[in-house]
């Protein structure tokens, strides 16, 4: 147990969670985007899977930045399929989802299959590449903490600082634009927005593929650099994770970083537990990120609910 | 008003889905075939296996009524919360629990006596009950979402399940993932002899009828569907919605853990394997969309695409398609059947014929 302790305040566990936490920052971002806008986006565990496998095909042909991009595109381009479908159609949005998240499980297995020749279980026959960590060899030349340092934020990749600036740059978008303000507007009371001559269903439209986009980017961080290629559901209920993060972090971009933070500390937890609690089986550890999840979920659910109400989560 | 006013207008409507689901269905259809068309060497043998081999065999006709029982019963689990509408996506997470205190049952010196059968399924069903009722209790008291709390438990329940089989009920120092076969008490007879035609069907007919009756024959059922359609007006009515939520989940729950246990039992199974479900569970959310909801209509969707789900997994055997394609016919399906979409040039077509500019609304209004 002590062990365990010490391991937990080593910065090389901070580093793990720091690189956990990144593919989940950015989909809670995108989950953030859609459930201000008025939609529950239940599909960024499908666009994560779909977007990492696309990630990984493309960059086995193109350079890392093209990969990262086509797999943005491709969780773009699946937020604008639910827009249509939820839009333009009139669908309920939880259920284009989840035949999002259908299409994904099977899809990107058949896909796999296609492209490595009859593997329906990893692409490790294809030469992918990941994406490029950054260095920080002028961190270590910093008197007293400049090793620490050094440990904590060199070697990340460049997703990660990507995301770090992205809480930033939604913050600043959502508060501080008008588009933001839009966005917002059309998420809390639709009339009112419709009426100032607001286009609503447009800005639910982009608020869709913003939000298909990030899932798209998280899913090429784990694909280029969590994990170095593609495995059948690896995403492994992620995009889940990342949807009660939204719920979590009480609908802000700090409180959607704050939210990652801690799933991304449990996550870390189950990948180092095995090494120093022998006693607990292998399967039990797994459970941690789902327990904590729900667990939180339902502790902040009933603090948020005393304080006031959040509109799209009761309506459904 | 009427009961007889109401009888061709139900008529009515019962075509206009019937219509759209087999519309619904030969788009995708026709989407796999391109898919099949790109992508295989011999796409007529490919395509053909899809839509005749279950057929071909008695045993596969075995193999899809199999399916067939069980897509009722994960479909009907659907079908009660979504008539409420709440997004408990917990079905499999009740089916693996329910499967393993089914296991525990038949395993356990009950499972060599007359009881095991009855007790085995009335254990999943509780464990399943319970399971559903976690997340219903969650959002009533709490306000959590159940969409997410149902999801995170599926995957601690089958990690669960993963664990029991592996550590504590597979046979000692053999490394399978398995437990040994259960006595033959436990393991639910064939109706016909040598096939997997068993008592799992007679369940799945009998819920349908019982989920039926409770849903449209009784005071809690019509409580159920005011609060699913109009939460504010039950609200007003008088109506503890937050019970009737939480009823549904839980009755959903032992459905789903029902559902458990015939999993285990039959005669396809007759033991616990982890990852035995084959993500079947989850596609009662396309019966159940595609039934609109509606209990009765549940083992006729599970008909027709039980012998699309069988006639893919024989094409993943029998030719180079690989069977996972078929995930790209059921999410068309879903978006297709849960919009309300116009076929494409349908208006066009009403316009040549003249009727479209005398009301614009017939051409849009027909599909719905």
């Amino acid at each position: 147990m002590i062990d365990l302790l010490l391991a937990v305040f080593s910065t090389t566990f901070l580093f793990t969670v720091i690189r956990t936490t990144t593919p989940l920052l950015l989909a809670t971002l995108g989950g953030l985007l859609s459930d201000l806008g008025g939609a529950l986006n239940v599909a960024l565990e499908g666009m994560m899977l779909i977007a990492a496998l696309t990630a990984v095909i493309v960059s086995v042909y193109a350079p890392w930045y093209v990969a990262v991009l086509s797999g943005l595109f491709a969780g773009a381009l699946l937020g604008a399929l639910m827009a249509l479908f939820h839009l333009r159609f009139k669908a309920d949005i939880i259920l284009v989802g989840f035949a999002v998240n259908i299409l994904a499980v099977g899809g990107t297995v058949f896909a796999l299959a296609m492209a490595t020749g009859g593997d329906k279980g990893t692409s490790i026959n294809l030469p992918s590449k990941a994406i490029p960590a950054i260095h920080l060899p002028f961190l270590e030349a910093i008197p007293l903490v400049g090793p620490v340092l050094f440990q904590l934020f060199s070697g990340h990749s460049t997703l990660t600082w990507f995301a770090g600036f992205a809480v930033f740059g939604v913050w600043y978008v959502l508060y501080r634009t008008p588009y933001g303000l839009w966005l917002r507007g059309v998420g809390e009371y639709p009339t009112a927005p419709e009426a100032a001559g607001i286009p609503v269903n447009k800005v639910r439209l982009w608020s869709l593929i913003g939000s298909g986009a990030f899932a798209g980017l998280a899913g090429a961080q784990l694909a280029m650099f969590n994990y170095v290629g593609f495995t059948r559901d690896m995403t492994a209920g992620r995009g889940f994770i990342a949807l009660g993060a939204v719920l979590l972090g009480a609908r802000h971009p700090v409180g959607a970083l704050l939210a990652a933070l801690l799933f991304g500390f449990f996550e870390a937890l189950a990948i180092v537990m095995p090494n120093h609690v022998r006693w607990m089986p292998g399967e039990m550890i797994q459970t941690i990120p789902f327990v904590v999840t729900v667990i939180a979920l339902i502790l902040f659910s009933y603090r948020s609910r005393r304080a006031s109400q959040l509109k799209t989560l009761t309506r459904i | 008003m009427t009961a007889s006013a109401s009888r061709p207008d139900r008529f009515k409507v019962f075509r206009a889905e019937l219509g759209r689901a087999l519309v619904a269905l030969a788009m995708a259809l026709a989407v796999a075939f391109l898919i099949i068309l790109g992508t295989s060497a011999d796409p007529w043998q490919a395509f053909s296996t899809l839509v005749t081999s279950p057929l071909s065999s008695n045993r596969t006709i075995g193999l899809w009524v199999d399916d067939v029982a069980k897509l009722t019963l994960t479909g009907i689990a659907f079908s009660l919360v979504f008539q409420a509408r709440q997004f408990a996506l917990g079905v499999q997470g009740q089916v693996y629990l329910g499967g393993l205190c089914a296991t525990l049952v038949a395993m356990s010196p009950i499972g060599t006596t007359f009881a095991a059968i009855p007790l085995a399924i009335i254990a999943a069903m509780i464990a399943g009950a319970a399971y559903g009722f976690i997340p219903g209790y969650a959002k009533a008291r709490f306000g959590a979402s159940e969409i997410v709390s149902s999801l995170m438990l599926n995957y601690i329940a089958i990690l669960v399940v993963n664990y029991m089989v592996r550590a504590h009920l597979a046979p000692p120092n053999t490394g399978q993932l398995m437990t040994a076969r259960f006595p033959e008490t436990a393991v639910f007879p064939a109706i016909i002899p040598g096939t997997r035609f068993d008592l799992g069907i007679v369940i799945a007919l009998v819920t349908v009828a019982i989920v039926w009756f409770a849903l449209y024959r009784t005071a809690w059922g019509l409580k159920l569907r005011l609060v699913g359609h109009n939460p504010r007006f039950a609200e007003y009515a008088g109506i503890k919605a937050n019970f009737i939520m939480v009823s549904a989940m839980t009755a959903a729950g032992a459905v789903g853990g029902l559902l458990g246990a015939v999993f285990v039992q039959g005669r396809a199974f007759g033991q616990l394997a982890i990852d035995f479900d084959g993500n079947l569970a989850f596609e009662g959310i396309l019966v159940a969309i595609v039934a609109r909801n509606r209990p009765l209509a549940v083992p006729f969707v599970a008909l027709a695409y039980g012998y699309l789900r069988q006639g893919a997994q024989l094409m993943g055997f029998r030719s180079d398609v690989p069977s996972e394609m078929i995930a790209v016919v059921q999410a068309l399906v879903i978006l297709l059947v849960a919009s309300s979409f116009t076929l494409p040039g349908r208006r066009f077509i009403a316009r040549l014929l003249g009727r479209g500019e005398a009301d614009p609304s017939t051409a849009a209004g027909g599909s719905r």
